[in-house]
C-alpha cells in the first residue's frame, strides 16, 4: 500500500512536471534580459546549457546572474544579464569556460566580437536623452567599448547607434537619466528570421 | 578462547580518508565563490571602496592564495565550477549525467564536452559508484543528516525507515532524460543534488540569495530524515542510477571473507544504501564507501578485483564457531 501510494505521488509529480511549462507560461511582457555574449540561439542554448554556473563564476564584472523561476521552468538556473544593473565588459571569458559550447568561445578581438556577439542593440529614446533635449551629455558614447563602431555622436553629443552595436549594455549602465534614455533591445526579441 | 583477529587491517582507515575527501570537496565548493568574489575585487582595483565585510573576504582570500598565485585575477581561473562540471587546475571534468543529459536534450555530440566526462566514466567503470560515496557534496550533507537521524532515533524520536523499490531511480533517470528532450531544456540538472549544491553555494555566497534548487534540496533532506534513510540516493537520484549502471561490472569490489565473518550484522546496519554485505549482497548500488569495512570487528570484508560479486557463501565460519562454543557451554 505504501509503495502504491508513493508511486501514485511519483506519477502525479511527473505529470505535474510535464505540464509545468504550460502552467508556468512565459509572460510575453517578461522583463528584459540579455544572454551572455556569444550564446547560441535561445532554443539551442537551452538545449546545451547544463547549468554548471561557470560563466557567472568566471565573470570578472559580476555581470551574469541566474534565473530562478521568473522566466519559466526551462530557464531555471540559466545565465542572464540585466544591463542596467551590471553590463558586460566583453571580456569573453564566459565563452572560454563554458564546457558545452552553449556560450561559444570567441577571441577577445574587435572583429571576432563584431562578427559573433549579438546580445542586442542599443536604442535611444530621444524624448528622454539629455543630448537630444539640448543639454550636452555624451556619457553613453564615452562608456561604449566600441566608440565610432557601435555608436557615434553628432551635434550636442547626440548619440546615434550604428548597426555594429553588439549590445553589451555599458551605455545603458552608464546613462545618467532615470529611467535610462538608452536601452538594449535583446536580439532574441528583435524580429529575426528563424533559421 | 579463540583469538579473533591477529592484526587489524589498515583498510578500516579508508572510511576516515573518505570523510576527509568529502569534507575537502565540500570546503572547496564553499571556497570557490569567495575566490570568485576576491577575483572581482582584484579586477576592480578599488580596495579602498570595499565594504568592511568585503575587505574581510579580500584579506582572507589574499592570505589563502598569495603563496600559490601571483596574479589572482587570471591564475585563479584554473579552479572553477562544481562537481557537475568544473575546471580543476586546467583540466575540464564533467559529471557523466551532465554529458548524457546534454546529448539527450540537444541530440548532438559536442566532442570537447564529451571528453570531459571520459575520466569520470572510466573511473566509474573500474571503481563503480565511487562518486556517490567519495566525492558527491550532497553525500556530505546526507551522511551528516543520517547521523542526526541516528541521534534522534536514539533519543526516542520516531523517524520513518521505509523501504521502496531501488529501481525507482532508473525510472527517474529515464523520465528525466525524456522530459529534457521534450522540453528542450536540461531538467536533470534541477533534480540532481550535487549539481544543486554547487550552484546554490555559489548563489548564496556570491549572489546573495539561494535559488529555487535549495527548496528541492531541503525537501530531499527532510525525505531522508523523516521517510526513508538515505532515501533520495537509494531510490531517486538520477546520477546515482547512471553510476550504478556504469559500475555494474566494476572491477573493484568489497567481498566478505567467510572464514573470518562472525555474522554480527554490523555491516548491514551501517550500510547507508541498505545493502546486504552479511549475505554477500553488494550489487551495483555499492559505492565502495568502505563504511562496512571500517565497522567490521573481525576484518572479514576485503577489496577484491573481480567483475562479479561472490554468490552467497553461507553463514560466517567464526559465527559458526561461536554457536558451537555456546551450545557446548550449556
Amino acid at each position: 500500500m505504501q509503495r502504491r501510494a508513493f508511486l501514485q505521488s511519483l506519477t502525479a509529480t511527473a505529470a505535474l512536471l510535464a505540464m509545468s511549462p504550460h502552467l508556468v507560461a512565459k509572460s510575453q511582457a517578461s522583463f528584459r534580459f540579455l544572454r551572455p555574449p556569444g550564446v547560441l540561439d535561445e532554443e539551442e542554448f537551452l538545449q546545451n546549457c547544463i547549468r554548471c554556473g561557470k560563466c557567472g563564476e568566471i565573470c570578472p564584472n559580476r555581470t551574469i546572474k541566474y534565473f530562478s523561476t521568473e522566466n519559466g521552468v526551462d530557464s531555471i538556473d540559466t545565465p542572464y544579464i540585466v544591463p542596467r544593473e551590471q553590463a558586460c565588459i566583453l571580456c569573453m571569458k564566459c565563452g572560454d569556460v563554458c564546457p558545452t559550447g552553449a556560450i561559444q568561445s570567441i577571441p577577445r578581438e574587435m572583429n571576432a566580437i563584431l562578427e559573433k556577439v549579438e546580445m542586442g542593440t542599443a536604442r535611444v529614446d530621444r524624448s528622454l536623452c539629455l543630448s537630444w533635449q539640448g543639454k550636452t551629455c555624451g556619457v553613453c558614447y564615452r562608456a561604449c567599448p566600441l566608440p565610432n563602431v557601435a555608436i557615434r555622436i553628432g551635434r550636442l553629443e547626440q548619440p546615434h547607434v550604428l548597426n555594429d552595436c553588439v549590445g553589451c549594455g555599458l551605455c545603458e549602465r552608464s546613462c545618467i537619466q532615470i529611467p535610462q534614455a538608452i536601452r538594449i533591445i535583446p536580439s532574441k526579441s528583435l524580429s529575426k528570421k528563424s533559421g | 578462547m579463540q583469538k579473533i583477529v591477529a592484526k587489524p587491517s589498515s583498510l578500516r582507515h579508508l572510511n576516515k580518508l573518505r570523510w576527509f575527501i568529502l569534507t575537502l570537496v565540500f570546503s572547496i565548493l564553499v571556497l570557490l565563490p569567495f575566490l570568485h568574489l576576491y577575483q572581482t575585487y582584484v579586477a576592480a582595483h578599488a580596495y579602498d571602496l570595499l565594504l568592511p565585510n568585503e575587505k574581510t573576504v579580500y584579506d582572507a582570500m589574499e592570505w589563502l592564495t598569495s603563496p600559490f598565485v601571483k596574479n589572482p585575477e587570471h591564475d585563479l581561473d584554473m579552479l572553477k565550477g562544481t562537481t557537475w562540471s568544473g575546471t580543476l587546475f586546467g583540466l575540464k571534468l564533467s559529471d557523466p549525467l551532465a554529458v548524457l543529459s546534454q546529448v539527450a536534450t540537444s541530440l548532438s555530440l559536442y566532442w570537447p564536452f564529451l571528453l570531459t566526462a571520459l575520466i569520470p566514466v572510466v573511473a566509474t567503470i573500474i571503481l563503480g559508484r565511487f562518486f556517490c560515496g567519495w566525492i558527491c557534496p550532497a553525500t556530505f550533507i546526507y551522511e551528516l543528516n543520517d547521523t542526526v537521524a541516528a541521534w534522534l532515533r536514539r533519543a526516542g524520536v520516531p523517524l520513518g525507515d521505509k523501504i521502496y523499490d531501488k529501481r525507482i531511480k532508473y525510472l527517474v533517470l529515464t523520465v528525466g532524460l525524456i522530459l529534457s528532450m521534450l522540453l528542450g531544456s536540461i531538467m536533470t540538472a534541477a533534480i540532481y543534488p550535487p549539481a544543486i549544491i554547487g550552484r546554490e553555494l555559489y548563489y548564496v555566497i556570491a549572489q546573495g540569495a539561494f535559488g529555487s534548487g535549495a527548496v528541492f534540496f531541503i525537501l530531499t533532506i527532510l525525505f531522508d530524515l523523516l521517510v526513508a534513510r538515505r532515501g533520495f540516493c537509494r531510490y531517486m537520484c538520477p546520477g546515482g542510477a547512471l553510476y550504478s549502471l556504469l559500475g555494474r561490472y566494476r572491477l573493484l569490489r568489497i567481498q566478505r571473507v567467510v572464514e573470518q565473518c562472525n555474522d554480527c550484522k554490523k555491516c548491514n546496519v551501517v550500510c547507508e544504501f541498505g545493502l546486504d554485505p552479511l549475505q554477500d549482497g553488494f550489487g551495483q548500488e555499492c559505492n565502495n564507501c568502505t563504511a562496512c569495512i571500517a565497522v567490521c570487528p573481525t576484518d572479514a570484508l576485503k577489496f577484491k578485483i573481480q567483475i562479479h560479486d561472490q554468490p552467497f557463501q553461507g553463514p560466517g565460519h567464526l559465527g559458526h564457531a561461536y554457536r558451537n562454543q555456546k551450545s557446548g557451554d550449556q
